[in-house]
């Protein structure tokens, strides 16, 4: 079929037809990010929390920025290539449109995946606002040592078999209650037995549920029943298999609608004879309130005990010898601590025995105490010795080996986030002290947050209070700049500081207690990350769309170029357009993401 | 729009102009947000960086869509579209403001920014550095 108006123009619209379709197409598309927009804002104008302020390492934006400015002067100059006739330029701009496409796309990748491993906490303690300090970092690994407790390894056997990340929940499990209205064990059950190695995971009782021909024959008691040889499901000391869960769970449901019939059969009974015996206009809803009714029903209740199948509804399963079993944290009902006798997976699985030691272990790259001063304000607080009375603040030092103090030195007992904190006011008393003189204060971002180059630069000057004052005096205090590389999409783990190799961050270890909400840098975190993922989600989808369109054009366009060079310039205007439209979302989004 | 040769060519000039202005506008937006001495209002962050930011990234977003997308020469028909569009747009960014006359609430909790403190004035609420208090 042959499309009208695609290489003239309309003379009532004065436009080509396809013209007409992206415009209304970029409309909906207005809305569609203004919605978004908007969402953003109300999350920011309503936060109940600190908003991260210049979060993201501004590096990989700016220069997507560029990329994309770049992008959009390059497919333009492809049209007007095409405008007059030279397909060899047609061809160079629109590859080099491509290949921005391409650049921007793997530096939003860099920047998502630096966001997937990097790792936030919000400790939870005492005090008058709860702790509330916020550390980020990286997550350390572990593995399970002989006698099946937690062990930190090395960052470099983190691909070796049984390494988990340092942030996992560890049960010595002696014991599993399956619940069999929960028909979807299987992932749990898989790794269940995938960490039970040589331990034997069995059937504590026979399950057993009443065979309903031999109930209605009624030559046996109930116990008789249980114990007559038809209603035997599983026999004790049966292994734990998915199949055998599945088994069990068929038996429970079909005992379940059998009781489920029965009680419908005298509901329905019991309905009928209330109409009969009372005439059909009292028999309304009001009723059941009625106490001729309720005898009814408590006279039911009995029959119905008598008929039912009543199979249990959860199976325990033994465990020999009990196992280290690791969790994730998301695996839980509800948080638990160690010593607690069991924890509760997601599908309500009871995993008995004992919550072992599970501390959360990390390379520490910024502490936050924004919220914690937030919410000591709220308390007409001071925050600064709130902060000080903190957790991280206080809890003894953990000697990770990494800092070098000579022997004979005076004995610190401060731990090293003490250490930093004091550094921090220490520079903070001389920035207060020059931006006075400009009249002008600190935010809470500059005193409350410790950022991961703030951390290297104290480090630097052996966390020594004196050398940060007269180093934050003179200027000469090394923070990372805006164009460093080596940490273009934030703290670089591996190498912190490529000048001072034996900078590293520093080692925390959170006893299980201590650990509150805890996730990477995803929509889980906060509002923040949400909203950045899905608008810079969705923008990335389109700039992967539209660079589909564009390389379609660029790729098949020769047959279109020859037998109408005019139609194809119209097709690469609209799909240019598209493109500058998805510049001019990232033109908002640049600043709104990335600088404020 | 741009249809002969001759003015396909001098419209590249302007493009070229145009993509220039882009990025050093860019660049200024970065700038007012890192560089101290370009740091408008209170020191940090704060809602003059905002509109001065939100300012340079709509004068860039016009730039795109006057020159790039010929918006400055274009037909009665794309103008209602696109201006559909920004109303819908607008229509939703006001929205929120349904939220402000139905605020949530956690209890007697008020935060320290004040957001949530109906006893005081808006304008105390919103004002500048009203974090500090």
């Amino acid at each position: 079929m042959e499309i009208p108006f695609i290489v003239n123009a309309r003379k009532d619209t004065g436009l080509f037809n396809s013209k007409v379709g992206i415009w209304l197409f970029l409309a909906s598309e207005v809305t569609l990010f203004g919605g978004l927009f908007s969402g953003y804002l109300f999350l920011r104008l309503y936060a109940d929390y600190p908003w991260p302020e210049r979060a993201l390492p501004v590096l990989p934006g700016l220069i997507n920025t560029f990329v994309l400015i770049g992008s959009s002067v390059t497919v333009v100059f492809a049209w007007a290539a095409l405008k007059m006739r030279e397909w060899r330029k047609f061809q160079i701009y629109m590859a080099i449109t491509l290949v921005c496409a391409a650049l921007f796309m793997v530096l939003k990748g860099i920047e998502y995946s630096a966001k997937f491993g990097h790792q936030a906490v919000r400790i939870q303690g005492g005090g008058p606002v709860q702790d509330n300090t916020i550390v980020e970092g990286h997550l350390h690994y572990a593995k399970l040592n002989e006698e099946g407790l937690m062990e930190e390894v090395d960052k470099g056997s983190k691909n070796d078999e049984g390494v988990f990340k340092a942030n996992r929940v560890l049960v010595k499990a002696s014991e599993f209650t399956f619940v069999l209205t929960r028909p979807s064990h299987e992932a749990y059950v898989e790794e269940i037995l995938k960490q039970a190695g040589d331990s034997k995971i069995t059937l504590a009782e026979n399950y057993q549920v009443i065979d309903k021909d031999e109930l209605r024959a009624g030559e046996m008691n109930r116990d008789q029943l249980v114990n007559s040889e038809a209603a035997l499901v599983a026999e004790k000391g049966s292994e734990l298999s998915i199949d055998l869960l599945d088994e069990l769970e068929d038996a429970f449901l079909e005992a379940r609608s059998h009781d489920r019939k029965v009680r419908t059969e005298f509901l329905a009974a019991s309905w009928d004879w209330i109409r009969n015996e009372k005439g059909e206009e009292e028999a309304s809803t009001y009723v059941v309130e009625k106490e001729i009714w309720k005898e009814r029903r408590a006279e039911d209740a009995e029959k119905i005990k008598v008929l039912t199948l009543r199979a249990p509804s959860e199976v325990t399963f033994k465990v020999d010898p009990p196992f280290t079993l690791v969790l994730e944290p998301s695996d839980l009902v509800k948080k638990v601590n160690v010593g607690d006798p069991s924890a509760k997976l997601r599908d309500d699985t009871l995993v008995t025995g004992n919550v072992l030691p599970s501390p959360m272990i990390m390379g520490v790259d910024a502490l936050d105490f924004r919220t914690t001063a937030q919410r000591a304000e709220a308390e007409g607080l001071d925050p600064l010795p709130v902060i000080e009375g903190t957790w991280l603040l206080t809890h003894k030092g953990h000697h990770d080996g990494h800092d070098d103090h000579a022997e004979g030195e005076e004995v610190d007992d401060r731990n090293e986030f003490k250490k930093i904190w004091d550094c921090h006011m220490a520079w903070l008393d001389v920035e207060k002290a020059r931006l006075a003189e400009k009249d002008r204060e600190p935010t809470a971002n500059d005193k409350f947050r410790v950022n991961w180059d703030q951390i290297l630069a104290y480090q630097n000057l052996d966390y020594d209070v004196e050398k940060v004052k007269a180093a934050s005096k003179d200027k000469s205090l090394k923070r990372t700049g805006l164009f460093d590389f080596n940490a273009m999409a934030g703290a670089n783990h591996k190498t912190p500081d490529k000048e001072f190799p034996d900078l590293h961050f520093p080692h925390l270890e959170i006893p299980r207690a201590n650990v509150g909400f805890e996730s990477s840098f995803t929509p889980k975190w906060n509002t923040y990350y949400a909203i950045y993922f899905t608008i810079t989600g969705l923008h990335g989808l389109h700039v992967i769309g539209g660079a589909l369109v564009l390389g379609y054009y660029l790729f098949f366009g020769r047959k279109m170029y020859e037998s109408n060079p005019e139609w194809l310039a119209n097709r690469v205007e609209v799909g240019g357009l598209f493109w500058h439209f998805v510049d001019l979302v990232w033109i908002f989004l640049f600043p709104i993401l990335y600088l404020m | 729009m741009a249809d002969s040769i001759e003015e396909v060519k001098k419209a590249k000039k302007l493009y070229m102009f145009i993509g220039t202005l882009l990025f050093f506008f860019t660049v200024i937006t970065v700038m007012v947000a890192t560089v101290e001495w370009l740091d408008f209002g209170d020191h940090g962050f704060d809602g003059v960086d905002a509109t001065i930011g939100l300012c340079i990234a709509a004068f860039k977003a016009s730039l795109v869509m006057l020159i790039f997308m010929h918006l400055n020469h274009e037909r009665p028909l794309i103008y209602f579209v696109y201006i559909l569009g920004l109303v819908m747009a607008f229509f939703c960014m006001w929205l929120i403001g349904w939220s402000k006359s139905d605020p949530i609430q956690f209890g007697n909790e008020t935060y320290s920014d004040g957001f949530y403190d109906l006893s005081k004035p808006a304008t105390e609420v919103h004002g500048h550095g009203a974090q500090e208090k």
